[in-house]
């Protein structure tokens, strides 16, 4: 049995190969021994992963998954369900929405053009700060849906990015 | 290490005749002020908009006053709501933190008028230190180093012209400006005039004033400040120097008190002509005198903030005053309650600003909801916040959460344990910069004491967060998986006989 969780956009599968005497995961290829399975609540945990005592803090987090903090790092897990993803992110990550209410201080793309990852297709000033609204993936900009000077509120779509499934 | 902590005087004797204090402000700020406030049996009146009716300040606080406004900051900076309400609920003086109206001298005037006492500098120094250029020739005049510069003019060529004739780098900034907002760095005579221009409209559409004056810039410059008191009539004395040259956006993210690595002789020179600047403006009680330092050793002042300071903190840590005390018993009439010889400093100490951004993404304000919050404890933290779990994070105020402040021995100390404590602190619903600040201090530039302002855009590669390591990733599946209910019940919920024959069923 995989259980798949998503952190950071990557999907985890942990494999449950054993229950008893002691509960044994494989996750991309390492075997662990889990012992000391503390319960389920929030607040500061441990447990032992082979041997080894392991503290973190743990909380629920958005989208019905966890939050973990473990060794001065927060890591937001949550179940991964790729049938609930497919539906969900088809439209989500194809957008770029405004964080906040602002105005459009510069354009950097335009309608058609190729953008990568991280790539910042518009710079936004908001609360006195100039921010740079990114490309959420690779992809090629179907619309650029505001022009310098422009207002808007927050969550509007201010560019869209052409479908994955378009562009083969 | 406590706010109690005795200092060089004995300043609970020292009578203070509010019975009620008035904080125009909220947040952790207004926590912090009513603290003191509470340890002095003084009664606290808070002010908040409708949106945080619930927040930790109103709830801290003996009453509290809604004030009305179309925007939650609007409320904040409407001053005859907030005098109304001290006199409805018959405060004597109110505090005005920092931010918000704490620098206003309109609002200064406007307490004073209604017959209470402001915590702060009379409305005239406000006014003196608020504006750059009025600022800076007061310095001038009286012997506090200021940089070669062009003071404002309506006529860009002639600012043009007289730019060039200091030399580059020049900086060209709005004389009424603030937080960054029309200010750039000019390297060469071909880029004046179209700088210039642009700052202008800059400075003419946020602060409807499009003068612009330009000074030397200094290259790698450090940001050196100093706490001072006055007594309103010429007495005055410093609590030591803070540097806060790690900054992001113009604002400062890291403070620490005292500056690392600075000569004994020079530290005086510069705490020595703060208190040379207020004693001659007359200044009354807290004020920060702000510098730049460049790496020969040349000291300029930069401005004068008339206010407490969010990084007041690092100050109370090492001297073992609390600033919001001496602020009241100043306040109250009682002029300073010691002199200079009287302030001693000991060790070091660190304040990380915890803010709802993102490092990854340009420090980006975010926002969320809190759903989680564990605060590491120890006598030598303070972590100063008005978070409560399930209070949105919005973009309707400031993004700093919270401020983590550690004391030690030493520097190194300090930095070891504001690194341990950013790492147990757990802030969870929102992104936050904690852990970058863990990475900031944690650079061996850092540690060094190698700092100036663009310390952040200098080492902004050495800074980003780095993939796991995949041991620790793995830990971290197995910790969120079993806090997960579904994998939970798939590990424990499954009846014995079946469990222990699972491999046979494959």
């Amino acid at each position: 049995m995989t259980f798949k969780i998503m952190i950071d956009g990557q999907v985890h599968g942990v494999a449950i190969l054993a229950r008893r005497p002691h509960l044994i995961v494989e996750i991309g290829g390492h075997r662990y021994r889990v012992e000391d399975l503390c319960d389920g609540r929030s607040g500061p945990q441990s447990l032992r992963i082979d041997g080894q005592p392991v503290a973190f803090t743990r909380a629920p987090g958005a989208g019905g998954g966890v939050d973990v903090r473990l060794d001065g790092r927060t890591y937001e897990a949550r179940p991964f369900d790729p049938a609930a993803e497919a539906a969900a992110s088809g439209a989500g990550s194809d957008r770029v929405r405004a964080p906040m209410p602002g105005a459009v201080v510069v354009v950097h793309k335009q309608a058609g053009d190729a953008v990568r990852r991280g790539e910042a297709i518009i710079t936004i000033e908001s609360m006195k700060l100039q921010m740079a609204l990114a490309a959420p993936r690779d992809g090629l900009l179907a619309e650029v849906a505001v022009r310098e000077g422009d207002v808007f509120d927050k969550d509007a779509v201010l560019a869209r990015l052409q479908p994955a499934a378009e562009e083969r | 290490m406590s706010l109690t902590s005795t200092g060089p005087a004995a300043p609970s004797s020292r009578h203070v005749p509010f019975r009620k204090v008035l904080i125009a402000n909220r947040g952790e700020i207004a926590c912090r002020i009513i603290r003191t406030l509470r340890e002095m049996g003084i009664a606290a009146v808070a002010v908040h908009h409708a949106v945080e009716a619930r927040a930790q300040h109103v709830r801290l606080a003996d009453e509290a006053v809604e004030l009305k406004g179309d925007t939650p900051v609007a409320a904040h900076l409407d001053v005859r709501q907030i005098v109304a309400a001290a006199l409805a609920t018959g405060a004597d003086a109110i505090h005005p933190g920092y931010g918000f109206l704490s620098e206003n001298a309109g609002f200064a005037r406007a307490v004073a008028e209604a017959g209470l006492v402001f915590v702060g500098p009379d409305a005239a120094s406000i006014a003196l230190m608020g504006d750059k250029i009025s600022a800076r020739n007061f310095a001038d005049q009286h012997g506090v180093p200021v940089a070669p510069s062009v003071m404002p003019t309506a006529d860009l060529a002639d600012f043009v012209r007289r730019a060039e004739a200091i030399g580059f780098p020049l900086l060209i900034k709005a004389a009424a400006g603030g937080g960054g907002k029309g200010m750039s760095i000019v390297r060469s005579a071909d880029e004046l005039e179209g700088a210039a221009r642009i700052a202008s409209s800059e400075a003419q559409r946020y602060f409807g004033d499009g003068r612009v004056y330009a000074e030397l810039f200094v290259e790698r410059p450090r940001h050196i400040e100093v706490q001072v008191f006055g007594d309103g009539e010429g007495g005055a004395i410093h609590l030591f120097e803070r540097e806060c040259s790690v900054q992001r956006r113009f604002q400062k993210i890291i403070e620490e008190a005292p500056a690392a690595n600075l000569p004994g002789a020079l530290r005086d020179e510069i705490c020595a002509s703060a208190v040379r600047l207020a004693a001659a403006a007359r200044y009354r009680n807290a004020g920060t005198v702000e510098y730049i330092l460049g790496a020969d050793g040349r000291f300029f002042f930069l401005e004068m903030n008339t206010r407490l300071q969010v990084e007041h903190p690092v100050t109370e840590m090492i001297t073992g005053l609390d600033l919001v005390r001496l602020q009241l018993e100043i306040a109250a009439g009682h002029g300073l309650p010691f002199g200079q010889d009287a302030v001693v400093a000991r060790g070091h100490a660190v304040e990380c600003r915890i803010c709802a951004e993102n490092p990854e993404r340009d420090f980006l304000p975010e926002t969320g909801t809190i759903q989680h919050l564990a605060v590491p404890e120890a006598s030598y933290l303070r972590f100063e916040n008005a978070l409560d779990r399930g209070q949105k994070v919005t973009a309707d105020f400031d993004p700093m959460l919270a401020k983590l402040v550690a004391h030690g021995a030493d520097r190194t100390a300090a930095i070891d344990r504001s690194i341990a404590a950013l790492g147990d602190l757990a802030l969870f619903g929102v992104t936050t910069n904690t852990d970058y600040l863990a990475r900031v201090l944690d650079h061996p530039a850092f540690r060094a004491g190698d700092l100036h302002t663009g310390f952040v855009v200098e080492h902004r590669d050495a800074l980003a967060a780095r993939e796991p390591e995949t041991g620790r990733l793995h830990a971290a599946l197995i910790a969120a998986a079993l806090g997960l209910r579904e994998f939970r019940s798939l590990v424990l919920d499954v009846p014995e006989p079946h469990a222990s024959i699972g491999a046979w069923r494959n």
